[in-house]
């Protein structure tokens, strides 16, 4: 059947690479708290340096992910509004509050580490990490209850951006001990620096673990979304065929996931810190060609 | 006294000649600046001649029963009043284009020049004072109906119950408020066209 648009209003584009730098910034601070306050609970004095690290990035992160959200609005000036006009079935409420509360615990949490009060990092490295998983578990949410537009309407994208919270928030930390290691411990204890180059090595098998679990949640997405409803089906002809191919295979899936597996698990590229540098800095580009491929291919599917 | 008015629209398709006279007119009535749209009118063409037909679908915001933008809105800015009609209050509107994010039929617009979130309203305050809607005013072909449909005398009441109605997008779930009569299922199917667009 021959059938012709003669006239159509245009299609906007709502959310852009703001709300997608948000989404990226939070990620890394929910992975990096979520590292760090593991090492910090696991007790064991070698790993303080590499819980150090994800103690400062998790905070930052979070102090600059609020801005891009800031700049997005059309109306800045009245922020204000989120704290006192509650809707409590909009995952934008719970995630202003979300968003106070556990950069403050990060800030303290960061304090309490850097002090050498042990008990008080631990406690609020205990309250952190549920604050973390939220903060980060909430704008999965926000995508999921867009209704409209099926990439997003998914049960699973807020486990999905968990998951991708992990290994960016992994990668990240993976680099910033590497850089320490390699420029400021080796050169003042070369037995401390053996043993930080044995952690981060560790931390590295670990990212590749959750990116199997990352690559696992989104071949669930895929075939769901090939099998299921017209529209499901035409975004996901976009992510593999269409227009984000590049993006979603190329970069995210590729580069992103792939060669970075391939690399931690390889012993002779997987022993050495310039391999999982390397595989971290991949990763850290395919997550955020994750977070742009999710916002922007999940509006592209025309509506009207 | 609790208000038990429900304003609906119904589109008669078998009479819209596609003049887009309503979209000028919702343009006027409202002061929507260039570019963003209330209410518009899609067209299709199909088949291959000599069997060919022209198809138009007026669109608008649906005023929903069960709106996703009041459920996702964080401040409460988009609001029902008791007739049904589904509000936005522009002095309390962050701006957050969430709610366009998630309605499914792209029926609001952030105004380029007030810097907030707009829609059809049904022309609430025609409607307050008696007055129908400027697109059911001024529609030449009186395909747009516009009443109460818990008032079982209106016009609106009595042409849906004996007419084959239908709606955008039923799965979603919405409960829109904007009945039609014949419509069009390639003209209201968005992929569709979009595919044949791109080949």
């Amino acid at each position: 059947m021959d059938i012709q648009v003669i006239y159509n209003t245009p299609y906007y584009i709502p959310l852009g690479i703001f709300i997608a730098t948000y989404f990226y910034l939070t990620g890394i601070s929910a992975g990096s708290f979520v590292i760090s306050a593991v090492t910090v609970l696991g007790g064991k004095k070698e790993y303080k340096s590499i819980g150090k690290i994800g103690s400062i990035l998790a905070p930052v992160s979070l102090l600059i992910a609020p801005i891009f959200l800031l700049i997005d609005l059309e109306q800045p000036m009245r922020f204000w509004h989120l704290y006192i006009y509650l809707q409590m079935t909009s995952p934008i409420t719970y995630g202003t509050f979300l968003l106070s509360a556990y950069p403050l615990n990060g800030v303290l949490y960061a304090w309490a580490l850097f002090a050498n009060k042990e008990k008080t990092a631990k406690i609020l490295g205990i309250t952190g990490i549920p604050l973390a998983i939220c903060t980060h578990g909430y704008t999965g949410f926000i995508l999921a209850l867009g209704k409209g537009r099926p990439l997003w309407s998914t049960a699973l994208m807020p486990t999905l951006f968990i998951v991708s919270a992990m290994v960016s928030g992994i990668a990240l930390v993976i680099l910033i001990a590497s850089f320490n290691n390699f420029f400021f411990t080796k050169r003042k204890d070369v037995e401390k620096a053996e043993q930080e180059k044995k952690l981060i090595l560790n931390l590295g098998k670990f990212m590749g673990a959750t990116i199997v679990a990352d690559l696992f949640l989104i071949l669930n997405d895929i075939l769901v979304l090939l099998t299921s409803k017209t529209e499901e089906y035409h975004v996901a002809q976009l992510l593999l065929f269409g227009e984000f191919k590049f993006l979603f295979l190329g970069i995210e899936i590729f580069l992103g996931s792939i060669v970075p597996l391939f690399v931690v698990f390889f012993p002779k590229t997987g022993q050495t810190l310039r391999g999982n540098v390397f595989a971290s800095l991949l990763v850290m580009i395919g997550v955020f060609a994750m977070r742009l491929t999710v916002v922007y291919a999940g509006q592209s599917v025309p509506l009207h | 006294m609790k208000n038990n008015k429900r304003y609906a629209m119904l589109i008669d398709l078998r009479k819209c000649v596609g003049c887009h006279t309503c979209s000028v007119a919702c343009k006027a009535e409202n002061s929507f600046p260039v570019g963003v749209f209330a209410s518009w009118v899609k067209i299709i063409e199909k088949g291959k001649f000599p069997h060919v037909s022209r198809s138009f679908l007026p669109l608008s915001c649906n005023n929903c029963e069960k709106p996703i933008c009041l459920t996702n809105c964080p401040v409460k800015a988009t609001w029902k009043r008791e007739d049904g009609i589904v509000m936005i209050d522009q002095h309390r509107c962050i701006g957050c284009k969430y709610c366009i994010a998630s309605c499914p039929y792209d029926a609001r617009f952030v105004n380029p020049l007030k810097k907030y979130v707009q829609k059809c309203t049904f022309c609430h305050h025609r409607v307050d004072v008696g007055l129908v809607p400027a697109c059911v005013e001024t529609c030449i072909g009186r395909a747009r109906i516009f009443g109460d449909i818990n008032d079982p005398n209106s016009l609106i009441s009595q042409t849906i119950s004996t007419n084959p109605v239908n709606v955008i997008k039923p799965e979603m779930g919405t409960e829109p408020r904007v009945f039609y009569v014949g419509l069009d299922l390639d003209a209201a199917d968005p992929i569709k066209v979009w595919k044949v667009l791109e080949d």
